[in-house]
Order: structure tokens, then C-alpha cells, then sequence
């Protein structure tokens, strides 16, 4: 092979959660084409076609190659020196001003670990705030939440090889062959040799036809769902006594409470068949291995970290936790959302979800830092564009997140960013949110940059850079610290190595990981100072205290949105195979001429109801907003519901999302929007319908 | 079934001992034994399939040649990776494979480093060879079916990895090839594009757009 490249290196796809090994294979300064690696642990030699095919956004004519500078209404290129320099004087004034509280980070979940870190840092230390968020808020955040207080680690208890060790699984809120291409292969292998699959989603998805059985709830009642699981395990006698007596607590509480979940009373809530509930149940319950699989479509609603809860709590009642097929695997959705968050690149936590006012912790990072540095909570998310409206926030610094298209309630989000005296933004591409920022800074794409990604797995794997940044572009650590400088704070890292050593030495749980121990098949944490890693979580004991998991007896309680008279169809949110999130980088390749546009599912009998062609272009208002988009016809989807992604920036889907959001961890409400759907007349207007920026 | 220390099967190969795990080929025990066979139709993301017999050879007792690939260990099997017969089958095996195609394969692909390791040079059989018949209707992979030795690797890369059933074998005989849908190109099949029917191609019969152009340059 090598002579058609001047260069290969392996290193770990940037798309999704699964974490596949890549070899990259270089010419002239580009990427001419890149392969799985066939030892890579969770791809095992295959990809799909975001991580094989869409790599030539990376020499994409619209790169950032130059920092800007806003000037009035435009943007003007300047040096690094004079975008770090007007960085540094506005930070320095709103900091003197209005304290450092006015001033907010976001961290990248498409970044390293090492950027992530070295991002917390620059909020916490070099600025003096906490307010340090990154994107996984808006995704799987509940489910960090409610696996540490059930179980004890914020991750995936087992590997994607539970996928192949299992008998049985259920697949919960997430359609892995579009959302998780690889991981959706290898479950689709599975249930061909055997694998007992259950598909639970108001959509039929591809895994639908490969399952056992496919239970279509109403958006927003996953938790009647799982508390009617739990109902008929506990019923039928499918508990495992001896697991619930040695390892868990607080399962007195849940018996009385899923006793009244009986598969009748679930029917009436989700309007799944009471006779599939039991089987389902049964399809989990009556094998010694079996798993669970969530995703966004388990977390993303106004009680979905409860859902997770509940989902543990199937778990821990069965024993099916700790062992090999018996796992609880959160498909995580970027790329290192999983080691974003595990850096501490949150508003509450240092590295391994430790408390900002624990105080030994802080103590330490203050020594480490050379910084006093805060005990209060920052802002999440949500917090910092409610904020930044009504005045107390001044200055935002966005680390790769195109907020104003990913994040919900758009409108909200841009008047957000209008409302800011400050916006950096750090990118590799203009983005909707570039549109508000006074400062951009040209940033680095994951082919050119080293680091490491942690994946849905806790694998932590090594970043290997195949090209350099075009033009003047730089490698996101480099910034980072650059603009630490400028505001005072020396962090003196050599490279991405020097920081994972820095955080090996501060955190027990990652305490053996180092770049030169990673090696190609990497480690998942915990990792213990000699370097043994931990492929099954909680083999002997939970990491609660006591050792044992806890179970939560939650009751189902009504999704923040309905239908009602006025919008009489409930709209759910996800993503499509051939692109991304929001599209950046996907909408920059060949992916685009196999997907070229948005489109909105709807049921045939809605359709006719509706006067509604396939192909026609629709109208589609909730509560807060308006999109046009054209409706495809399938039965793919239950009556009553539309379905729609967020990849194009020309559909704002989330313009239709409110500020419903987790009530523990303000992770939106993405998944049920109560929306009126009708046809639009002849001639489509083909402009968005977004409300136009103030600026440009 | 199992050997003296417990589970494993004890076999030689070209006489040095090795043990391997019941249900192991004798593909398996040969790269066990730190030895070579060459291949074709093998990928061991694949289950194995037998069918291009490049990686024949003898087994005491056997009345020929036995594909490696596809045989199964038995206690105190006598593996002969040398044995004349085999690579003499071998080699005109993969003389008439090149000898159908219009162009020698590219020297990077499998079949091309393939005939080097057997050292065949000119073709010593001539007759009709495939006429070129390019797709390139998809935005990253191109058909080039003249370059097709029906190895059946995409098909199974389809089915057994990626699970999309896109891939079908088409025609008999010299005539046989591979097609993605009814003929109806990867992007109107069950194609979901991920490719791995490119990545395991021994020929470049089907490859990437990027790769093409690069060739061409």
C-alpha cells in the first residue's frame, strides 16, 4: 500500500461515539483515503461511511485558515497576536468590571481530553469562574447523572463485545445503524447468529426488522415502559433474589411501586400491546446474559435521567450487570462526549465528576494550577444563555459548538449571543454561531491533532495528527494556551502528552493512563497506577458506599409537551446515517450528494388526514417556532408522530424546541415537541425560516 | 479431540509442533506455527469460504491438496505448506485468474502482490478477457467489473460485516461478476456506503473514487 502514500497513521475517528480505529493514508498533504484498522477494539476492521468517506472537509475551500476580527458588520483577518491581544483586553475589562462570573466557557466534546482539560482550565484558572460547560449537557448528561447515582461511574458498565456475548438486548431510544453505524452492524451480526433483540422507539427502525420484537411507546413515556418491564420480571419471577440481597439496596420501595405498572396500566400511558410488554420482559428476563442499549432518545426528555434510573434499575433486579453480555451500554453520540465530560469540562466537577467544592480536590488543583480558585457552581448550558439575556453574563468563549444550530430554542440561543459584549469562537468553520462572534480563531480539525478521544467504551485512545491545519490554522491546545498566556496564566504544557500526565496525577481513577501506555488498543478507565485497565464495571462491587447499587423507585410522570387542539402531532428529533449533528463537517462532502436536504417522516393516514403528498414541502409550528421542510410518506413511524433531523442549517429544526429541559440536568427536551403540521401552497420559499441576525 | 494438556489440538506444520483450540483451520494453526500460505479469498473479518483455493495444501493422509481455509484441525494432523502439488495447483490457479483480466492488477492490490509472491510473470494462457465497464455513479465508490475474479469478498463484506445486502454475485462461468442491487449501482441498492466492500478487494474492482483519480494522476 505504501507506495501510492506519502504517509500513514492510525488515530481514532472524529464522528460518532463508537471510537473506531482508523489508518489514515496521506498524499500531498491530504488525506486520500482512510481504513478501519483491523485490530481496532470496538470497529474490529470496519467503518462506516462518516468515518471512511467524509474526511475531505478538511481541505475544504471555506477553512478558517486566518484569525477575524470583527470590525463593525464584518470580519476582518488579522494576526494571531492582535486576535489573542483583543481577547485578552476585553476578558481583562469585563473580568475588572463585572467579575469573572460574567465570563463563560464552552469545552468541545468533538475536542481531546487534553483540550477539554486544558479548556477547564482556562475558565477555572486563568479567568477565576467555573462557568465551564461542554455539549454533552445537551445529550447524554442524564445518563451520566443517573449511572453514578445508581451505580456509581458515569459510563458505560461493560464494552461493545457484550454486544456479541449476549443472548438477549434491548435497544432503547436509539437507532444505532443511523446514529452509530458500526455498533449498529455489529447488532445487526448478532441477531443473525442468535442475539434475542427488543427494539423499544416510536419509530420502526432498521434494527425493527432484525429484532424479536419492537415496542412503538408515545414519546415521553420510556419510564412507564421500564417500570412495566420491571412489573412483569418482578411478577413472573424473574429476579435474581441472591443479586438483589448481596449487592443492592432500596429494592422494598421499587416492589411496592412497580406493582402498580401492571402491563394493562402501561398499555393505557404508552399504548404498547400489554401482551408485548410481557414479552419483552421475558425475552430480557428469562436468559443469564442480556443488555441494555440507550441513547438520546432515553435521555433527551424532561425526566430522562429518571428513565436511566429505571433502566438500572432493570438491571440490578435481573443481576444483569458486571459480566460479560450482561451490560448497561450507553451509546454516547460525539466522539468524546464520554471524555469531555470525564476531564471536568463541567460546571460542578474536576476530573472524574469531583465535586468543584470537595475541598482536598480543589486544594490539589490549586497546588497543581498555582490559582485559588472557586468552590461555587457554575453555569450549565441553559444557565449561561438565561444569563447572558437578562444582563449577568458579558463574555462567551465557544470551543467548537455550533450552538445556534445544535443547541434548542434557537431563537433563545441567538439572542443570547447578540445580547454578549464578548463572543470568541473557536472553529474550523464559519458556523451559525461564527455569525455573533467578535473574535474567531481558525482551529483544528481531529485529522490534524494529537491527543486522545474516550469513547462510549471509557477507551481512552490515541489522537494521531494525519495532515497539518491549512493556512494559519492552528492545533486547539496550542490556542488554549496561548490565550491562558496572554491573560496570565502560564499552563507550560510541552504537548498533548504533558497533559494527560498531568491529569493521570491528579485523578486515581485515570491514574495509569499515559500516551506512551495507550498503545493501539488503549485503556478503559478506571485505570490503576500500574496500567491495568477495566474492561467490566463492577464485577464484585458498585462504587457507591456500601459497595451496593441503589435502586430509585420513580414513577412515571407526563413529557413536558402534548398534543393538544392546535398542534395536534408530536415531532421527535434525531439524526440520519449520511450526516452529522450539524452538518459542518458532512455537508462539506461527498455525503452530501447522497443526502442533499432535510426531510420530515409522517405516517400515510396522517398525511391523507393532513392533504399531505410525499414530496410536498410542509409547514411544521410548535409552541415557539416555525420550520419548512418536505414530508416523505412512511409507515416507518407510528400514527401521530412526524419525525425530523438537524443537519441542515437551511431547516432550523431546533427552532421548534423549547426550554423544556432533564429536571436534574437541563438536558433538552429534544424528543417530544407538539407541533401542527400542513401543507404549503404551490410555490415553495425556499428561505428559512429563522429570524435574521442583528449582525452581518 | 483434545490433546495431552487439556483443550488444545496438537498438529504439525512442515513438522514444527503447535497447539491450537478445537475448531481452529488449518489456516489458523499455520500462522500459529509462525508460517505463510498465501490467500485470495480470505479476510478474517469474514467467516471462511473456500472458494478460490490459493491457499491449498497437503495433509498427511489426504488424497490432495486441502484448502486451508475451510479444513478443520485434527489431533496429530501433519500440515505440508510446501508440498508440490499444492503450489503447482496454485500457481496456474492464479495464472488463469490473471489471464481473464484486460490489465494487469494495480501492483498494489492483493492479487497483484499475490502473483509476485509466486513469482508469475507473462501470462502463459491467453483467450477473451473482460471488456471495461466503469460505474462511478456513486459520490465514493466505483465499480471497475472488468477487474472482478468473482473472490465473492465484497459480497460477504456486505452480508457479514456490515449486514446491508447490498452486494449480489451475477452470471456464470466467465461472465460471472458482482453487482449492487438488481444492476442498479450502490446508490439505488440497500448500499449503505460504508464501504467495506472496497476495503476488501483484492483487485479494485470495486474502489474508491479518491483512490482512482490518484492512480490516474
Amino acid at each position: 500500500m505504501t507506495q501510492r502514500f506519502d504517509s500513514e497513521v492510525t488515530t481514532v475517528c472524529g464522528y460518532c461515539g463508537v471510537g473506531c480505529r482508523l489508518e489514515a493514508h496521506v498524499r500531498d498533504g491530504r488525506v486520500a483515503s482512510i481504513s478501519p484498522a483491523l485490530d481496532g477494539p470496538s470497529n474490529k476492521g470496519h467503518t462506516c461511511l462518516k468515518g471512511r468517506f467524509a474526511h475531505q472537509f478538511s481541505r475544504s475551500r471555506d477553512r478558517l485558515t486566518e484569525p477575524l476580527i470583527r470590525e463593525g458588520d464584518e470580519f476582518r483577518t488579522a494576526t494571531w497576536a492582535e486576535a489573542i491581544d483583543r481577547i485578552r483586553a476585553e476578558l481583562t475589562r469585563i473580568k475588572a468590571t463585572h467579575g469573572p462570573d460574567a465570563i463563560a466557557g464552552l469545552a468541545s466534546s468533538r475536542g481531546t481530553n487534553e483540550e477539554c482539560y486544558a479548556m477547564s482550565r482556562l475558565m477555572r484558572a486563568a479567568v477565576g469562574t467555573n462557568n465551564i460547560d461542554n455539549c454533552s449537557r445537551v445529550c447524554h448528561s442524564p445518563t451520566s447523572w443517573a449511572l453514578r447515582k445508581s451505580l456509581g461511574l458515569s459510563g458505560a458498565t461493560g464494552s461493545f463485545d457484550d454486544i456479541e456475548a449476549a443472548q438477549a438486548a434491548i435497544i432503547i431510544g436509539a437507532n444505532p445503524t443511523e446514529g452509530h453505524p458500526v455498533v449498529g452492524a455489529r447488532i445487526k451480526q448478532a441477531t443473525l447468529r442468535g442475539l434475542a433483540l427488543v427494539t423499544i422507539d416510536p419509530r420502526r427502525i432498521e434494527l425493527s426488522d432484525y429484532a424479536v420484537l419492537h415496542l412503538s411507546p408515545r414519546p415521553g413515556t420510556n419510564a412507564a415502559v421500564m417500570l412495566g418491564l420491571a412489573h412483569v420480571v418482578w411478577r413472573d419471577g424473574l429476579l435474581d433474589h441472591d443479586f438483589i440481597a448481596a449487592r443492592t439496596e432500596g429494592f422494598d420501595e421499587v416492589q411496592e411501586l412497580i406493582a402498580t405498572y401492571a402491563p394493562e396500566q402501561v398499555h393505557e400511558i404508552t399504548g404498547v400491546p400489554a401482551a408485548d410488554i410481557e414479552r419483552a420482559a421475558h425475552v430480557y428476563g428469562e436468559v443469564d446474559r442480556a443488555s441494555i442499549l440507550w441513547g438520546l432518545g432515553v435521555t433527551e426528555h424532561l425526566y430522562g435521567s429518571e428513565v436511566v434510573r429505571l433502566i438500572c434499575n432493570l438491571a440490578l433486579m435481573t443481576g444483569k450487570v458486571g459480566r460479560p453480555g450482561a451490560a448497561l451500554l450507553p451509546l454516547r453520540g460525539q466522539n468524546n462526549v464520554q471524555g469531555s465530560s470525564d476531564m471536568g469540562a463541567l460546571p460542578d466537577t474536576y476530573t472524574a465528576y469531583r465535586s468543584v467544592a470537595d475541598e482536598d480536590v480543589a486544594q490539589a488543583f490549586e497546588r497543581a494550577w498555582g490559582e485559588p480558585l472557586s468552590r461555587e457552581k457554575g453555569y450549565t448550558i441553559p444557565q449561561m444563555f438565561g444569563a447572558a439575556v437578562d444582563g449577568r453574563l458579558k463574555a462567551m468563549y465557544i470551543f467548537g459548538e455550533d450552538v445556534a444550530q445544535s443547541d434548542p430554542n434557537t431563537a433563545h440561543v441567538i439572542k443570547a449571543l447578540e445580547s454578549l459584549e464578548f463572543l470568541v469562537c473557536q472553529d474550523i468553520f464559519q458556523t451559525e454561531t461564527t455569525r455573533y462572534a467578535d473574535v474567531v480563531l481558525p482551529a483544528s480539525a481531529f485529522l490534524e491533532k494529537d491527543g486522545t478521544f474516550t469513547n462510549a467504551e471509557r477507551r481512552f485512545q490515541l489522537v494521531a495528527p494525519a495532515i497539518d491545519p491549512p493556512g494559519n490554522a492552528k492545533p486547539d491546545l496550542e490556542i488554549i494556551q496561548m490565550v491562558s498566556r496572554a491573560l496570565g496564566h502560564e499552563m507550560g504544557y510541552a504537548d498533548s502528552a504533558a497533559v494527560m500526565d498531568e491529569i493521570a496525577a491528579l485523578t486515581p481513577e485515570y491514574a495509569g493512563v499515559s500516551h506512551a501506555r495507550l498503545g493501539r488498543r488503549g485503556l478503559q478507565w478506571p485505570v490503576a497506577a500500574d496500567g491495568t485497565d477495566s474492561v467490566i464495571l463492577y464485577r464484585d462491587q458498585f462504587e457507591l458506599p456500601g459497595g451496593r447499587g441503589r435502586f430509585a423507585a420513580l414513577p412515571y410522570k407526563q413529557p413536558g409537551d402534548a398534543a393538544d387542539q392546535e398542534f395536534p402531532l408530536v415531532l421527535v428529533t434525531g439524526r440520519r446515517l449520511q450526516h452529522y449533528n450539524a452538518g459542518t463537517m458532512t455537508r462539506r462532502t461527498g455525503n452530501l450528494q447522497l443526502v442533499d436536504r432535510e426531510w420530515l417522516e409522517i405516517h400515510p393516514d396522517d398525511a391523507e388526514r393532513l392533504w399531505i403528498e410525499d414530496g410536498q414541502r410542509v409547514s411544521v409550528r410548535s409552541r415557539v417556532g416555525r420550520i419548512e421542510v418536505e414530508a416523505r410518506v412512511t409507515d416507518r413511524i407510528e400514527p401521530g408522530h412526524v419525525f425530523t433531523a438537524f443537519h441542515f442549517p437551511e431547516v432550523r429544526t431546533n427552532l421548534l424546541i423549547g426550554s423544556s429541559a432533564d429536571v436534574n440536568t437541563s438536558c433538552p427536551e429534544y424528543k417530544v415537541v407538539a407541533v401542527d403540521v400542513r401543507p404549503m401552497a404551490e410555490q415553495p420559499a425556499f428561505t428559512p425560516a429563522v429570524p435574521e441576525p442583528a449582525l452581518i | 479431540m483434545s490433546g495431552a494438556n487439556g483443550a488444545g489440538i496438537r498438529v504439525t506444520v512442515d513438522g514444527s509442533p503447535v497447539e491450537v483450540a478445537p475448531g481452529s483451520t488449518v489456516l489458523e494453526a499455520i500462522r500459529a506455527a509462525g508460517g505463510s500460505v498465501p490467500t485470495l479469498c480470505y479476510d478474517e473479518r469474514q467467516a471462511p469460504f473456500g472458494a478460490c483455493r490459493v491457499c491449498l495444501v497437503a495433509v498427511a493422509g489426504a488424497p490432495g491438496p486441502v484448502p486451508a481455509c475451510t479444513t478443520p484441525c485434527r489431533e496429530q494432523m501433519q500440515i505440508d505448506t510446501r508440498d508440490d502439488t499444492a503450489r503447482r495447483v496454485v500457481r496456474t490457479i492464479v495464472e488463469l485468474v490473471l489471464s481473464e483480466l484486460p490489465v494487469a492488477p494495480a501492483p498494489h492490490t492483493e492479487l497483484a502482490r499475490l502473483a509476485r509472491e509466486l513469482e508469475i510473470g507473462a501470462p502463459r494462457f491467453t483467450g477473451e478477457v473482460h471488456a471495461p465497464r466503469l460505474d462511478d455513479r456513486h459520490p465514493y465508490l466505483v465499480f471497475q467489473h472488468e477487474l472482478c475474479i468473482s473472490c465473492g469478498r465484497c459480497v460477504r463484506a456486505c452480508d457479514e460485516v456490515q449486514g446491508a445486502f447490498a452486494l449480489t454475485a451475477t452470471g456464470r462461468g466467465f461472465h460471472a461478476n458482482v453487482t449492487a442491487g438488481l444492476d442498479a449501482g450502490f446508490r439505488d441498492s440497500t448500499c449503505v456506503s460504508c464501504g467495506a466492500c472496497a476495503d476488501t478487494c483484492p483487485t479494485d474492482a470495486i474502489t474508491e473514487t479518491t483512490l482512482l483519480n490518484l492512480a490516474a494522476a
